[in-house]
């Protein structure tokens, strides 16, 4: 059942490993040399998970599977399937962008910085590969230490501890009922398997898909479930703790947050397919959810002022819409939703990377402080312009595959919903527009030796290498696609036929053996 | 017959010349006049082939030798629904590319000369490229797919050029109107090829035109009246027309290529395209001559009064188009077909001239108009208005939706997030002492007043009556209950508390917090 190498382990332990020797390197420039190696590296080996990775297999790839806490029944469980292995070279990268971005930003404690970049890092993969309940709950919520301390250390804006405890609370508010989802799952596995004994529970997410869940437990899971991680993705009315976060924190740490959309990943991995009837009888309800999210959200953006606050709810208004794809269950809109998830790493990141630049050169990303930056800066308005006709979904940019697939699933399920998202799509180039027009357009307003500078080499490559990849998956997006493929249609089908014992070999085999033992 | 698969090189040229241009500007390679010779070889080396190569296949399509369709791929597979890459370089889709590309051409070279020393030189080249690209693209692409990525990409190179002066803030403004505007008639485009992607598997132009005689009436009226609002956003008919006097920020050969010759013509191309689906309904079919119709009249009327030589010849060119629309909406779908091409060649030339005829004129009065409309006062105060068509369209449309903005963002900043218990702090304030922020900043946490015992929000408020309560009845029962000297001890422990409670607020204790939290939460279950 074990890999002979354990690759996901490694991808897992590298990062952490690489932060013990930042505690010895005393030479700041040296410890961000060695950070950036360490990240480097990371990315390597994420990207070989990537090519080994089989894209026909639907179910679960390179698991690993060792006894964690015996008395608990938990497991330490890695693995990876379409719907996640994608995340971990786009975690590693923007864990690079990061410690690129804020290479001179960073005076105080940068040892301490890299070293907490470097384990948020780590953790987060461990978010995309846990395949085991418990495993998974402890590393969601060991996101948030480091995300408190960079925040809270080294924001940018004057509120930033407030910001911290903000994101903090809002965060472990979350975490509650999620918890009690979990154990509610493993308790019933147990009661099914007889007898409630602790050797009985069972946290493992293969083997909880196959367990028969009663009705009413199943509403109960998914709307524990979906409140868990509807804070996190952020849906309306639970969302205020991004735009204040990404007022406050250091511009790479809200790219990281707005780029990694965890709570829809959540979503996606767990909320639904394991109360897959309860989801399918409250579609209507994610769908409504994420609509108004979609509208509220776009609504807003059209009324910022400042760039970061912008970005902050047009990712949420993104986030809407592709709640609402997941809600349709069809094949077009959930791969249309999966790769929009994947696109924000790309195109949302990078745009708060830019607005983090703006911020790092004129102090401020208020519109009244910038105006004319196009003259001064015409590398940074190109690659602007790239990421925000991705973002509002410009035909040979990623955004356009992923938005027509969307619309095409939205169009089957909820026909009504297809205007709504196509108004918010016009929206969308409103406010996109309306911010390049005072921002980026209009008289110079900084001349001579006020001007800033535009990008340096180690800016441009952090955003050249995403606006490339922004083009080559608009004119091929199939590549993407055919990455996910054979793994959604295989969640789709435990979606619509519940009972069905889906031909995951590996999962019967463990199931069985687990009630002979049980037995 | 031969096969035609070179036919890509017609929109792929310009597109390489674009990537080039573009690339070597961008790295700073190519800048200044010096090296606009560079830029001008790069875009006529690439638009004269692309053009020679159309007329060449002009000559070999009427002599019959090119298949009808060419396939290059799938690009995208999902499900039951399949998209290609195909081309169609046969019959009016290649005549009106091979128009195209001259125009192209000559426009471009024009602008060699027209744009010399202009600070944006290279830039303008890089657009154009594109807009050719993209233009080809629209009128050869085989399915309604490709052919919106050249419709939306026209857009785009509408919108930057619009804004090529981009310092001023009028032009910058107008920009934004154009693209929002036409964005409008984009999801309307959008959505007819997803409903097509959906009801007929596939969004070949062909299949789109054979499939309208299967679908249903009211589905077939619903394909077309996508189209058809497609159509009139990007052909400026009513009531889009606003936008199309506001384009006439970008330099002249740009408002002769876009807006006289070429991308305004794309949504009459459109309706041409999909003729055998508006056969199919009468209704999209008297929704277009109802709207030519009245574009024409009112255009006509508009152009009445204007004194500028760009704005009359540009109502002029939405008069044309929306004649166009009422010879579609009439059956003459022929005629529409020539009238497209002629007027492309005429308006493109007359405003190509117009900076020459304007240095001609120079000193002569305008015509005035005739003393029986300048009598007519409201016509004439119609006319000048132009019609009052922006303003309404501003009240019904864009006020509201400001509105609606204005009121979430309310919402949002005073109702949501003080509900859900942490509201950001008034730091609008004291924004004038910087000082007094660092020092308010660096006392935050140990300062009473942001703590969390006191509450904030709802949800803290909820927490702060309940602590309140218990507290007054420990106070009331408990220490009041035991004597003097064990309030004394109350006392004394309270304020350690207090102390302790202090650290505990700080950031490092919290973070203990959330840690104790996960252990408990590991306990729970052993």
């Amino acid at each position: 059942m074990n890999e002979p190498f354990p690759l996901l382990s490694l991808c897992l332990i590298w990062p952490l490993l690489g932060a013990l020797p930042l505690a010895f390197i005393e030479n700041p420039l040296r410890a961000k040399r060695w950070a950036l190696s360490v990240a480097g590296l990371e990315l390597v080996f994420c990207l070989l998970v990537l090519c080994i990775f089989d894209p026909g297999y639907g179910g679960f790839q390179m698991r690993e599977d060792y006894p964690w806490i015996a008395g608990l029944n938990v497991h330490y469980q890695l693995g990876v399937d379409g719907i996640s292995v994608l995340f971990l070279p786009m975690t590693a990268w923007v864990t690079v962008a990061a410690l690129l971005a804020g290479w001179n930003s960073i005076r105080q404690l940068s040892r301490f910085h890299l070293a907490l970049l470097l384990t948020l890092e780590s953790i987060t993969i461990g978010v995309f590969t846990a395949l085991d309940l418990t495993l998974f709950f402890l590393f969601w919520e060991l996101t948030l230490p480091p995300l408190f301390f960079l925040i809270g250390l080294w924001g940018a804006g004057a509120e930033r501890r407030y910001a911290a405890m903000k994101y903090t609370l809002y965060m472990l508010f979350g975490g509650v009922p999620l918890l009690f989802g979990i154990i509610l799952l493993a308790l019933n596995h147990a009661q099914l398997t007889g007898g409630a004994s602790p050797g009985e529970l069972c946290f493992s997410l293969p083997v909880l898909l196959q367990t028969p869940l009663a009705r009413d437990a199943q509403n109960l899971i998914f709307f524990l479930l979906l409140v868990g991680f509807a804070v996190k993705a952020p849906l309306a009315p639970f969302h205020t703790w991004l735009p204040t976060t990404a007022m406050e924190a250091p511009a790479q740490i809200t790219a990281q947050l707005t780029a990694l959309k965890l709570g829809v990943y959540g979503i996606v991995r767990f909320a639904i397919p394991l109360a897959p009837a309860a989801a399918v009888e409250h579609r209507w309800l994610l769908a409504i959810l994420g609509s108004i999210t979609l509208v509220y959200a776009g609504l807003i953006a059209l009324q910022q002022t400042n760039l970061r606050r912008l970005l902050a709810y047009s990712s949420i208004s993104h986030v809407g819409l592709v709640l609402v794809g997941i809600a349709t269950f069809t094949p077009q809109g959930l791969q249309g939703a999966m790769m929009q998830l994947l696109n924000f790493t790309v195109v949302a990141g990078s745009l708060m990377l830019i607005a983090g630049m703006i911020q790092q050169r004129l102090g401020s990303t208020e519109l009244i402080d910038l105006g004319g930056l196009a003259k001064p800066m015409p590398r940074l308005t190109v690659l602007f312009f790239v990421f925000a006709l991705s973002s509002i979904g410009v035909p040979l940019t990623n955004g356009f595959p992923a938005e027509l697939l969307m619309l095409l699933g939205i169009l089957q399920s909820f026909p009504a919903l297809a205007l709504v998202a196509l108004f918010v799509a016009v929206l969308g180039a409103a406010y996109v527009t309306g911010f390049a027009r005072r921002g980026l357009f209009g008289p110079t307003r900084h001349t001579g030796a006020a001007a800033p500078q535009d990008l340096r080499a180690r800016e441009l490559c952090i955003l050249a290498i995403p606006a490339l990849l922004v083009l080559w998956l608009g004119v091929y997006p199939q590549w993407l696609l055919s990455r996910q493929e054979s793994a959604l249609t295989l969640w789709l089908q435990r979606l619509h036929h519940p009972t069905t014992w889906v031909a995951d070999a590996l999962v019967s085999d463990r199931i069985r053996e687990g009630y002979n033992i049980n037995r | 017959m031969m096969d035609a698969g070179w036919i890509i090189l017609l929109p792929a040229l310009p597109m390489l010349a674009a990537a080039l241009i573009g690339g070597l500007h961008f790295f700073g390679l190519i800048a200044g006049e010096a090296d606009e010779a560079h830029s001008a070889r790069i875009s006529l080396t690439g638009m004269t082939l692309s053009a020679l190569l159309a007329c060449g296949a002009l000559a070999a399509d009427s002599f019959g030798w090119l298949a009808d369709s060419q396939f290059y791929g799938h690009w995208l597979g999902s499900g039951r629904v399949g998209i290609a890459f195909s081309l169609r370089g046969t019959g009016f889709n290649l005549r009106v590319a091979a128009l195209f590309a001259l125009l192209l051409l000559l426009t471009m070279r024009f602008s060699v000369n027209y744009l010399h020393r202009e600070a944006g030189f290279h830039r303008f080249f890089f657009i154009l490229n594109l807009f050719a690209a993209a233009m080809l693209l629209l009128v050869l692409s085989g399915n309604a797919l490709f052919s919106f990525a050249g419709w939306e990409a026209a857009g785009v190179c509408s919108y930057w050029l619009i804004a090529y002066a981009y310092d001023r803030p009028v032009a910058a403004h107008n920009a934004v109107r154009v693209f929002v505007s036409n964005r409008i008639g984009d999801a309307g485009f959008l959505l007819g090829t997803a409903l097509a992607l959906l009801w007929l598997e596939n969004c070949d132009w062909q299949t789109i035109n054979r499939g309208a005689a299967d679908l249903d009436r009211g589905d077939a009226t619903l394909l077309a009246l996508c189209f058809a609002l497609a159509a009139f956003a990007k052909s400026a008919q009513i009531p889009f027309t606003p936008w199309l006097a506001r384009a006439l920020e970008g330099p002249t050969p740009s408002s002769a290529i876009f807006y006289g010759g070429v991308m305004t013509h794309a949504g009459v191309f459109l309706l041409i395209q999909l003729q055998p689906l508006f056969n199919q309904t009468p209704t999209a079919m008297q929704l277009l001559v109802l709207v030519g119709g009245l574009t024409t009249v009112y255009s006509y009327w508009v152009g009445l009064s204007q004194t500028d030589i760009k704005s009359s010849q540009i109502y002029a060119a939405s008069a044309q188009l929306g004649l166009m629309f009422l010879e579609c909406g009439l059956g003459f779908w022929n005629l529409a077909g020539w009238h497209l091409c002629a007027h492309a060649v005429v308006r493109c030339y007359l405003l190509l001239t117009a900076p020459s005829i304007l240095h001609a004129t120079h000193g002569h009065p305008i015509r005035p108009v005739s003393p029986r409309w300048a009598n007519c006062r409201w016509a004439f105060m119609a006319s000048l208005q132009r019609g009052w068509l922006e303003p309404a369209l501003d009240w019904m449309l864009v006020k509201p939706v400001q509105q609606l903005a204005r009121d979430m963002r309310n919402i949002d900043d005073r109702i949501v997030d003080p509900a859900l218990g942490a509201p950001a702090p008034a730091i609008k304030a004291i924004s004038s002492l910087a000082q007094w922020e660092e020092s308010k900043m660096g006392a935050k946490l140990d300062n009473d007043e942001d703590s969390f015992a006191r509450g904030s929000g709802l949800a803290g408020k909820l927490a702060q009556w309940t602590a309140s309560l218990l507290s007054w009845f420990e106070y009331r029962f408990i220490l009041r209950g035991i004597g003097r000297d064990s309030i004394n001890w109350g006392r004394r422990l309270g304020r350690r508390a207090n102390r302790f409670e202090q650290l505990l607020l700080s950031p490092r204790y919290l973070i203990l917090f959330v840690l104790i939290t996960l252990m408990v939460a590991l306990g729970y279950g052993a």
